[in-house]
């Protein structure tokens, strides 16, 4: 089976700057897959480009077979983007129906998923706040459910938890794993390294590169047989991975 | 004997009917650092905006190094550093010269202004790097300048509200060190931050609930008085943690990474049953491991018990 | 395809109501939209007349005669000019430096006698021409007044002159500039607004972070574009309606061709300007930019070129032709026509054309300009 989400050899300069350089990497159905890297490492670039929204200068992007700069494929991705991209003179509830207008959901549909999906997120008893006076994990968790509305069979995700407190990241972190137990690909970005431990698979990113792949536990424990030890003298993590491997390859 | 570089007295602000922060009392000694956690909305902010003098409290009081936040709030301003998620830099100009214009902001002119820009480039690691334009620095040494030009006018207290947010853990792991060594150098750092394991670098640290200070002491106390018991890391796949719960003597099982946090009575269960049980439920390529307890596990348990509390 | 074609509404839709929520949420959109026009109107129809009366008139009467205090009368009787000072012609450049009057007139000595004796009695008229529009109200009222007089006085001539004309002003016979002005007025008011209105609206999408989900969810651009372009044509026509309402209710500006066709002409100018907007918008991505771009690009030509103050036909041939892309011209030309002189569609179509043209060409410009494209 052709898998749901594909980077091959993505390419993107910025003047001088190579912000990918020769991404290849694949997502299944029902699969989990994090790409952690240090800041303008090319995470952001990377999952842009697997939308479709940036212009490559070498590689091919793949979403479900196709390219995703062809519109049908987009009624199938879901994509949560870094920065505040919802309507903050919005409400809660308005915002939900923005999104779920633009997927032209019918309205029956809309409500049950819309209703489903605040009650998991812990939404619903603020349906008419506007979101710009949501918290922040409040607000993430908006963002994630107008993602989610139209059920997409492949999911983005760019640094979702960031300011996001460590309860409302934990549930936001179950609500993943619910839905890639249902068989949606999910594509996540993080800077928090307890997260990536939570992913099937991981991806290190550093200078447009991908560096290392594979099981978070695989990847560490072939870290430990190097023989090094953890930053606290115990068992090594993988933020000690991630740090040696960023730090061998200033 | 010196006085205490903050000093907040049944501080309180209310927003209309909503009480923002509840009577919230704390010192911060002279260089400490001093974390300041809680969820999303819990009062952080609006304790720090009353801190810094850009908010008046609508009860209690408050002293910032020695002045009164509601009298004095020129003073206030004066005598700290502040710096924010969303560092306010001159992403246009060169970073030199954004130390330059806060230096000049700050009063300072000519030759000292000068001395004073650069002394703090070195400080913050970026020597060398004074003619880069500050929109191409990487996020990690754009914080660092921010830092530097909050720091110009030599500081008693420093406010940093989420420094660290969306941040890589190598760039963070310097961030601290700076802080650190301004710490040893008598600066007092107030912190607020979503990472637990930063907040493990704080000398004391107060938990916000819903605008109440429920918990305040060192990283290690809290852990004894909230999170007794020994931990166990439990890894592998098909993990049960609701199996687990129901065990007598488990007083917790939490998601953890990709692995579960287990605190257990030790007189009560053994790490023998609760791998039993594991496997019993399922468990397949099981490890279990003793571990620290860790200030998320102290977070979860002070936040989900208030929160508990709270629910009808 | 109905499926597709009804997905394609339901998108345009959603964009349209999320705008109107938009404008709910901060009707200082509205404001600027209805009040601001309104209140221009008033402005510019009170405070930009031509009509000029109550002329200072100074007056060196070196006769002091019977006739020459009629003919002074004859100058001040109907208004038209006030009296303001008794002079020596030489004092006339002192006068008139320091604004003091606009004309002086100077009676010889000897007027009554030459009236008297049947010759021609030539009095001299001194005007301000550093105020051209003046002087020439001045000129025309004096050279009208003087005439009459002079009939009054004069035998009648032994013969008719062999060709004779006769002026007769139709469509605004007392010449008033407010009918003139609304069309004019009309155009610029809603042109500014309509450009201003939608010149906010992508680039805020940029400057908000909201582009990117739009990008990745299905919404195609024109969908995008015309959603954006509808809650504003609305707001638009209520504002036609209230310029054409306070322009009749105010300045008595008549419509005496068909409303329908005043409608029309709006509906297809605002399409054009919303249009022109939203170009600026997906161009310029900067709310800031986008409204300084937006405010020359739209009041500049509209006052100017668009044959509001300045007749088109005195114009340099380059402006002229620059003229011929400003839709304003269309719209004041038909609305004057329309208006005024009540024609119909057999007359105006070139207008409609014109600015159905320039409506559809601009928004595939912004619709072909509007990349979906982060980086």
């Amino acid at each position: 089976m052709a898998p749901a989400l594909e980077a091959r050899g993505l390419v993107r300069r910025f003047g001088a700057v190579e912000a990918l350089a020769g991404i290849s990497f694949a997502v299944s159905a029902g699969e989990l897959y994090g790409l952690v890297g240090p800041d303008g490492a090319g995470k952001t670039t990377t999952l842009r480009a697997l939308a479709g929204l940036v212009a490559l200068d070498g590689g091919e992007a793949r979403v479900l077979g196709q390219d995703p700069e062809r519109g049908g494929v987009r009624e199938r991705l879901g994509m949560m983007p870094q920065q505040y991209s919802l309507y903050g003179d919005l409400s809660v509830a308005e915002n939900l129906a923005f999104f779920s207008r633009l997927y032209a959901l019918p309205r029956a549909v809309y409500r049950a998923r819309a209703d489903r999906l605040l009650a998991l997120t812990r939404l619903d008893r603020f349906r008419e706040r506007r979101a710009e006076a949501l918290s922040g994990g409040m607000y993430k968790k908006l963002a994630l459910a107008c993602a989610l509305l139209h059920e997409p069979e492949v999911l983005l995700l760019d640094e979702p938890t960031s300011g996001v407190d460590p309860v409302s990241r934990r549930e936001l972190w179950a609500l993943l794993h619910e839905f890639v137990q249902g068989g949606m690909a999910v594509l996540v970005s993080t800077p928090y390294m307890d997260e990536a431990e939570r992913c099937d698979r991981v991806g290190l990113v550093h200078r447009g590169r991908l560096l290392e792949e594979g099981a978070p536990r695989d990847l560490v424990d072939r870290y430990a047989a190097e023989g090094r030890p953890g930053r606290h003298g115990g068992a090594p993590d993988f933020e000690d991975l991630f740090v040696a491997r960023v730090e061998a390859r200033p | 004997m010196t006085a205490p570089a903050v000093v907040a007295r049944d501080l309180s602000r209310r927003f209309g009917d909503f009480t923002a922060v509840d009577r919230v009392s704390f010192e911060v000694e002279r260089g400490e650092i001093f974390g300041y956690l809680g969820a999303n909305g819990a009062g952080k902010s609006t304790t720090i905006r009353m801190l810094t003098g850009l908010l008046a409290p609508s009860g209690g009081e408050a002293r910032v190094a020695g002045h009164d936040v509601r009298a004095e709030p020129d003073r206030v301003k004066g005598a700290i550093g502040y710096m924010s998620q969303k560092f306010s830099l001159y992403l246009d100009l060169p970073v030199a010269e954004n130390l330059r214009f806060f230096a000049g902001a700050q009063g300072l002119s000519g030759k000292a202004r000068d001395a004073r820009a650069a002394e703090v480039l070195a400080r913050v690691g970026l020597a060398g790097r004074e003619g880069a334009v500050t929109a191409s620095l990487p996020g990690g040494a754009r914080q660092r300048l921010a830092l530097g030009c909050a720091i110009l006018h030599r500081p008693q207290v420093l406010f940093l509200d989420e420094p660290t947010a969306g941040v890589d853990p190598l760039a963070r792991r310097d961030f601290w060190a700076l802080i650190r060594e301004l710490a040893a150098g008598g600066t007092t750092a107030f912190v607020t931050t979503h990472y637990l394991d930063e907040a493990e670098y704080c000398r004391r640290i107060g938990l916000m609930v819903d605008g109440r200070l429920v918990a305040l002491d060192t990283p290690a106390a809290l852990k004894a008085r909230w999170v007794p018991g020994q931990v166990l890391v439990a890894r592998g796949r098909g993990l049960d943690a609701a199996a687990l719960r129901r065990l007598p003597g488990v007083l917790a099982a939490e998601p953890f990474g990709a692995g579960l946090h287990v605190r257990l009575d030790p007189d009560r269960i053994g790490a023998e049953r609760v791998a039993a049980a594991l496997r019993g439920a399922g468990a397949r390529e099981l490890s279990l491991a003793s571990a620290a307890p860790s200030l998320e596990d102290v977070f979860l348990a002070v936040v989900g018990g208030a929160a508990q509390e709270a629910a009808p | 395809m109905n499926g597709r074609l009804s997905r394609f509404a339901t998108r345009v839709g959603a964009m349209s109501f999320k705008e109107a929520l938009h404008v709910r949420r901060d009707p200082r959109t509205l404001y600027m939209a209805l009040v601001m026009p309104v209140v221009m109107l008033l402005l510019f129809g009170y405070g930009v007349s031509f009509d000029v009366d109550h002329l200072p008139l100074a007056v060196a009467d070196g006769d002091r005669s019977e006739s020459s205090r009629a003919l002074v009368r004859a100058f001040t009787a109907s208004g038209e000019f006030d009296r303001v000072a008794e002079v020596d012609p030489a004092r006339a450049d002192d006068l008139f430096r320091r604004s003091r009057a606009a004309a002086v007139l100077v009676i010889p000595w000897g007027h009554a006698r030459r009236l008297a004796a049947g010759r021609p009695a030539a009095v001299e008229l001194l005007v301000d021409g550093s105020d051209g529009t003046t002087a020439n109200q001045v000129l025309a009222k004096a050279d009208a007044i003087v005439r009459a007089e002079g009939r009054r006085l004069g035998p009648a001539p032994a013969s008719a002159p062999p060709l004779e004309v006769q002026v007769l002003t139709r469509y605004n016979p007392a010449g008033r500039s407010a009918v003139y002005l609304v069309p004019g007025l009309a155009a610029y008011l809603l042109a500014i607004a309509a450009v201003l209105l939608t010149a906010l609206t992508v680039a805020g999408e940029w400057e908000r972070g909201s582009m990117e989900q739009l990008f990745a969810s299905p919404v195609g651009r024109l969908e995008i574009i015309l959603g954006k372009l509808l809650p504003y044509l609305a707001i638009g026509l209520v504002q036609l309606l209230l310029v054409l309402a306070v322009g009749a209710a105010v300045f008595e500006v008549p419509i005496a061709g068909s409303l329908w066709l005043v409608f029309a002409l709006g509906l297809l100018f605002l399409v054009g300007m919303l249009g022109q907007g939203l170009f600026i918008s997906v161009v310029t991505r900067n709310q800031l930019v986008a409204t300084q771009a937006g405010a020359l690009s739209s009041l500049l030509p509209s006052m100017l070129l668009s044959g509001m103050l300045f007749p088109i036909e005195n114009m340099p041939a380059p402006l002229q032709a620059l003229s011929r892309v400003i839709p304003a011209r269309y719209l004041v030309h038909g609305l004057r026509g329309a208006m005024l002189k009540g024609n119909g569609l057999a007359v105006l179509w070139p207008d409609l054309a014109s600015l159905a043209l320039f409506a559809v060409v601009i928004v595939a410009l912004a619709t072909a300009r509007f990349r979906r494209r982060l980086a």
